[in-house]
């Protein structure tokens, strides 16, 4: 298509001028942009700002700016253009001029007179950079922050239907943009819901919240929870935290009070476990005869480290000779034995089975009394039971009662037992047993492991110390096996087991076995192999209404 | 006698900003707050008090420089103070989070005040440095001198292209019209030349790019050998010397202009990622006490 392009300006002298530009292509562009066909210098047009183009043989003049430009007074965005019309685009003046032969479309292009006046433009080669406008950047930016971290989530605090459907979108914001640190696993599981601690805005969590859940007897006594005074549950408990730490494990916790007690408490001062702690007192289990001859159990606290520190529990016991190397005689032969053979965890792995004669002892240690007769044994634990065992046992031979003991009957054939025979044979089983008991009590069974001593009771001339092993030495402490990986370090690292050779060692470390890994609270001073710990690592909170530690 | 803002009353504020530091840091190395460093502990709020009552008045400053009247301080005082404590924000604001950081409201209102802050001390950088490059790219005269060179060989152009075909008269007009030296400030921090020119080629006009006045100069060469009248090709000749001397002329302009964006760019970053930050500076303080 041929266009003629006229273009019309003022000179200096106020008169007009004039030149005509021929352009034969399709359409004719005009814009802010240096490469349109037809340049405005006008800011307020767009880079492309419209076009004249050729539809069905006529011209248009088309925009995509919204606002349109003005044909004959009115916005259009498309309009077909015929002589005469006027089209104002940006602050230039395009006139539709009959089209000179040789041409299909004429008109006339100038700056409206307005424009014209201004064209004094001193900043042509230097204009102000187009940017956008700082402020209109800043209030969208602060609104668009208010507005998904503030209003959204907190919308939600209004309206509980709203969070859900918040929380379960993944585009909406929701409160745990809020959130200072990750939830503790613990709670978790207890939903993801704030509100369940958090009860009210901008009140702290109380600690009726924590109750709901948790039962605190650990700490107070009784259903109340009144006597943490000013503290709150939340003062210990801290949640939101990284690393999480539901349980405050600080060293001021305990040793701001026990570095310096008063006193006039008995309890020793503690404020450091590696630079500032007593050597370990165990709990042993120490037998008192009383009044009447029979044996208490009294818990007495000893220290450790005293040589006169003894494991009282009358039980004889070697276990160096149990752990020998070159084996242990058993029932079938020659056995090596570890300590996992009787020390058997609890479940859970904190602490040891209590060890129990008849299932880690009586594999090995039978109760056999008669080599003629290997299945018969006698009970464990009641001496007299023993006796009476016995006894019956040789009156059933002589007698007869017995089917499996024959040979030596006191009844002839054909003759019913007089009462004569009947004491006589009562009197010799009473003798075979009282021999066969003192074989098991003074030399061959029972004395082995406990021990026995003769009395002046015809009918059970043997006094058996009773036994009670100690299970708990350190019943305060929170100390676990499980946590001491004992399937990667063998429990020789800790007790001296291998060359105990008497029940009376207590086999329990002292505090510089533990030492080796547990260090100070404070990081400089413990060597590498040294993990820093603090008192709750292995003592228990208490409260003074809870009761202070024997 | 010109005076740094960095020295300012010999550096009085850069001597406060490191006290302050100073005193932030051995507080949180002296402190054993029995819990994870935290915002949350005694001294986790008062960092962040100060923190936030800092970031008030870093603020503060784009009122203050507006104050023409106002005898508070001197705008250069402030400026150097704004710098300096500023710079120190970002030690008090780590401090106070005990270095703790997550997907969360918190961090966002970190990340914004960092971007702030490395916002603010590229503009220190560019105030320090690009003036003097300014004035050694021009060679002395300021811009509207070199602006007055341009326009002088424009009028000289247009009164030579009128002794030649409408054409040339185009070539000048448009050439003058359509000079672009980066119209947004992106463009003019790219340094590109987006100029075009209209070319009469066989009996159609087209509008071509004229980067460095390259097209042009070529089209008058070609006219010129072209040309069969010496005294026309003359012509051409002085309108070609012309447009070689604008094309010299407007390589430092380009430059000029380029360098001032620099100098006006980190604004665009600093300014409205000010008003982010308090906006989440508020969203942070509020969504703490929400849920306290």
């Amino acid at each position: 298509m041929k266009f003629l392009i006229r273009f019309i300006s003022r000179n200096a002298a106020g008169g007009t001028e004039q030149h005509d530009r021929l352009v034969n292509a399709p359409i004719i562009t005009m814009g802010r942009a240096t490469d349109r066909m037809l340049h405005l210098r006008d800011r307020r047009a767009r880079l492309e700002h419209a076009q004249l183009e050729e539809q069905n043989g006529k011209v248009h003049i088309t925009t995509a700016a919204l606002a349109g430009v003005e044909v004959n007074g009115r916005s259009q965005r498309d309009a077909r253009l015929v002589v005469g019309d006027v089209v104002e685009v940006g602050s230039n003046i395009l006139r539709v001029i009959e089209a000179p032969p040789g041409t299909d479309f004429a008109f006339t292009f100038e700056l409206s007179a307005e424009a014209e006046r201004d064209t004094d433009t001193p900043d042509h080669y230097a204009p102000e950079a187009k940017r956008f406008s700082l402020r209109s950047l800043s209030w969208i930016l602060a609104a668009a922050v208010l507005l998904l971290a503030l209003v959204v989530p907190g919308l939600g605090i209004v309206n509980p239907q709203f969070a859900a459907v918040a929380r379960g979108s993944k585009l909406l914001p929701d409160d745990t943009w809020w959130l200072a640190g990750p939830l503790h696993t613990a709670h978790t599981a207890a939903g993801a819901d704030c509100q369940n601690c958090h009860v009210a805005a901008f009140e702290r969590v109380p600690d009726e919240a924590c109750v709901d859940c948790h039962e605190v007897n650990r700490h107070v006594a009784g259903d109340t929870h009144e006597v943490l005074g000013e503290r709150r549950c939340a003062s210990c408990h801290l949640e939101h935290n990284e690393p999480p730490e539901l349980v405050k494990r600080h060293q001021g916790l305990c040793a701001d009070c026990h570095r310096n007690l008063p006193g006039d408490v008995l309890l020793e001062n503690a404020g450091d476990f590696l630079l500032d702690h007593p050597g370990f007192k165990v709990s042993l289990l120490q037998p008192q005869v009383n009044a009447s001859g029979e044996t208490e159990w009294v818990l007495q606290h000893r220290l450790l480290a005293d040589a006169q520190t003894a494991d009282r529990s009358n039980l004889k016991f070697n276990h160096a000779a149990h752990l020998d190397e070159a084996g242990i005689l058993a029932a079938e032969g020659r056995r090596v034995i570890d300590c996992a053979e009787c020390h058997q965890p609890e479940p859970g792995g904190a602490r040891m089975r209590p060890i129990r004669m008849d299932q880690n002892c009586a594999g090995c240690h039978s109760l056999n009394f008669d080599p003629d007769d290997p299945r018969r044994t006698v009970p464990h634990g009641d001496p007299d039971a023993v006796m009476q065992v016995l006894v019956e046992y040789y009156s059933a031979r002589l007698l007869g009662d017995d089917p499996d003991a024959g040979e030596q009957r006191v009844r002839r054939p054909g003759r019913a037992l007089t009462r004569a025979d009947r004491d006589r044979a009562a009197a010799e089983a009473r003798v075979q047993a009282m021999q066969v008991a003192e074989d098991l009590f003074e030399r061959r069974v029972c004395v082995n492991c406990h021990e026995v001593t003769r009395n002046d009771d015809a009918e059970m001339p043997w006094t058996v110390l009773p036994v009670k092993l100690t299970e708990r030495f350190f019943p305060h402490s929170n100390f676990t096996h499980a946590a001491h990986d004992t399937a990667a370090s063998a429990c020789d690292s800790c007790h001296d087991a291998s060359v105990s050779e008497s029940s009376a060692d207590v086999l329990i470390p002292a505090i510089e076995s533990c030492r080796d890994c547990h260090g100070s609270a404070v990081l400089r001073h413990n060597n590498a192999s040294q993990t820093p710990s603090t008192c709750i690592m292995c003592h228990s909170f208490h409260f003074e209404a809870k009761g202070t530690y024997p | 006698m010109h005076q740094s803002i960095l020295a300012f009353r010999k550096h009085r504020y850069l001597w406060l900003a490191l006290l302050v530091t100073a005193l932030c840091v051995t507080a949180y190395w002296i402190d054993d707050p029995q819990e994870p460093a935290n915002g949350g502990t005694v001294l986790g709020y008062t960092l962040g008090t100060l923190g936030a009552l800092l970031i008030l008045w870093l603020a503060w400053y784009g009122v203050r420089k507006r104050r023409y009247a106002s005898t508070a301080g001197t705008v250069q005082g402030w400026l150097s103070a704004h710098v300096y404590l500023g710079a120190a924000l970002p030690v008090i604001v780590l401090l106070h989070s005990g270095f703790q950081f997550g997907y969360n409201v918190h961090t966002l209102a970190f990340v914004l005040m960092s971007l702030v802050v490395a916002s603010g001390l590229f503009g220190v950088y560019v105030y320090l440095k690009y003036p003097q490059r300014l004035s050694e790219n021009r060679g002395g005269a300021n811009r509207s001198a070199l602006i007055d060179e341009l326009e002088d060989v424009d009028e000289r152009s247009k009164r030579i292209a009128s002794k030649l075909p409408p054409e040339f008269q185009e070539l000048v007009s448009s050439g003058i019209g359509r000079l672009q030296l980066g119209e947004s400030m992106w463009q003019r921090l790219r340094g590109r030349d987006l100029s075009q020119v209209l070319l009469k080629r066989g009996n159609d006009y087209a509008v071509v790019a004229n980067p460095g006045q390259e097209a042009a100069l070529d089209w008058l060469a070609d006219q010129q050998a072209k040309c069969r009248e010496p005294a026309t090709a003359a012509v051409i000749g002085e309108l070609s010397a012309l447009l070689r001397n604008k094309r010299r002329l407007l390589k430092p302009l380009a430059e000029d202009l380029r360098l001032q964006a620099l100098l006006e760019v980190w604004l665009c970053a600093h300014i409205p990622l000010t008003a982010a930050l308090l906006a989440a500076l508020l969203v942070h303080i509020l969504s703490v006490f929400v849920y306290w």
